[in-house]
């Protein structure tokens, strides 16, 4: 009883300390407008300092087996104004079935050239540590198809894969429109073959010019766009076929409260993706992150 | 041997040369910037509208490390209005799409060029004098946070 007692006491000081120190250390919001894309990546990365939270989860049909809902939690830093590092943890819940967590990935991007250009290249590389229940779809490689995710979570989440994911972004802005190609390759270090994917966005803001005054359903808070994405095959069997495809519609959304809203209803191209996959996502930066943390660790402010 | 002698004051003359030229492009990034983009006019000069919409835009998206109004206090030092001033808009358009990467100013090419063009006209009417918070002189984004 006493031992219960002392722990609670224990977590009670810690849960208050640690809201404290999210005050104390973290004072800034920003607003970074945010492309609304899930898969794809632009060009554009976390500014220096920053760090962003986001939630993102998956709902698929699923046909043979129990509908799912998936999803990533986001915790991304920009390192240096060239330099983003992020970490995803992953999870999904099947009907008929179980909950599980899925994973771990740890992301960097890099810019290459210090300038814009009409084509502005960044390199992504990724370590993943995640099991074979896991159902994201941030990437569609190889031949990813509906039928990998039929399988019982019992069976899959005892197939742990370390993987190696490798991106060429490719990113324009023209207009006011961004247009963005990336192209996967996909490594898992137990195997020998390298699969490959796609994905290729487009989004637009519905205004250009921003309000004189401070507005929350006004045009310049919302953008919109398509983004089509799926797997190429493997190196010895590449290409288009025995692999799934999907387009989606994007709408995104920025509170002025500094949060951001997206989803995007997706569907599938062909008979072996999903019918209907719905993506949603929120997100939040906390622009002072990293002075907050220098600030806590007796650094210069 | 003499050659060498001679050679130094040379050496040491081209040194100071491009370090000066240095510390003149970090204290005014956008002198790289091209003679087209810094020919460039601002399609928004002197409206109203576009000040106050470029004021919103620099509290949503710049004060967070640049301090309200410009003036220090946060992760970048304070803007200098007097820096900014002898910019063209066209130099400052530049700026904010391109950074300045390798010191910790993003790049600003996610807004259209539309609300950069807004964010300029509100720089050209900045006038901040140096507050106690300001950690530098220097011109925006020319610190690394890092």
């Amino acid at each position: 009883m006493k031992l219960k007692l002392k722990f609670t006491f224990i977590f009670k000081f810690a849960q208050a300390a640690a809201a404290a120190f999210l005050v104390w250390a973290i004072p800034a919001t920003a607003r970074a407008q945010d492309r609304p894309y899930f898969v794809t990546y632009s060009h554009d990365l976390e500014e220096p300092g920053a760090l962003e939270v986001a939630v993102s989860p998956v709902l698929a049909s699923q046909r043979g087996a129990g509908d799912f809902l998936a999803g990533w939690t986001e915790l991304e830093y920009g390192a240096k104004g060239w330099w983003t590092s992020a970490l995803y943890l992953s999870g999904q819940s099947t009907r008929h079935d179980s909950t599980l967590f899925t994973g771990v990935r740890w992301e960097n991007r890099f810019r290459p050239l210090m300038h814009e250009h009409r084509v502005n290249p960044v390199l992504y590389v990724e370590l993943e540590r995640i099991n074979g229940a896991d159902k994201i779809m941030r990437g569609i490689v190889g031949h990813d198809g509906e039928a990998d995710h039929a399988e019982p979570n019992a069976i899959t989440r005892g197939e742990m894969k370390k993987e190696l994911e490798t991106k060429l972004i490719l990113s324009s802005n023209v207009r006011g429109w961004n247009l963005s190609e990336n192209l996967i390759a996909e490594k898992n270090f137990a195997e020998k073959e390298w699969e490959f994917g796609f994905a290729i966005g487009l989004s637009r803001p519905l205004a250009l010019a921003a309000r004189p005054d401070e507005c929350t359903l006004c045009p310049e808070n919302f953008s919109a766009g398509l983004e089509l994405y799926g797997g190429l095959g493997t190196h010895e069997a590449f290409g288009l076929r025995d692999t799934s495809h999907y387009l989606g519609l994007l709408l995104g959304w920025d509170l002025p409260s500094g949060m951001g809203l997206k989803v995007s209803p997706a569907f599938g191209l062909n008979d072996r993706s999903h019918r209907f996959v719905l993506r949603w996502g929120m997100s939040y930066e906390f622009a002072g992150f990293g002075r907050g943390l220098r600030r806590a660790f007796g650094g210069r402010h | 041997m003499r050659s060498t002698a001679r050679g130094i004051p040379v050496a040491g003359l081209f040194l100071a040369v491009t370090a000066a030229g240095a510390v003149a492009a970090e204290k005014q990034p956008w002198r790289r910037a091209p003679a087209e983009a810094h020919a460039k006019t601002n399609p928004y000069d002197a409206q109203p509208d576009a000040v106050r919409a470029g004021r919103k835009l620099f509290a949503r998206h710049c004060a967070s490390c640049h301090g309200d109004q410009g003036r220090g206090g946060g992760e970048a030092p304070h803007v200098d209005a007097d820096l900014v001033r002898d910019a063209t808009p066209g130099d400052l358009f530049w700026f904010l799409t391109n950074g300045n990467l390798r010191h910790g100013m993003p790049s600003w090419s996610r807004l259209p060029d539309q609300r950069r063009w807004q964010l300029v006209a509100f720089l050209k009417t900045l006038d901040t004098s140096p507050s106690p918070h300001a950690t530098s002189a220097g011109a925006a984004g020319e610190s690394a946070p890092d």
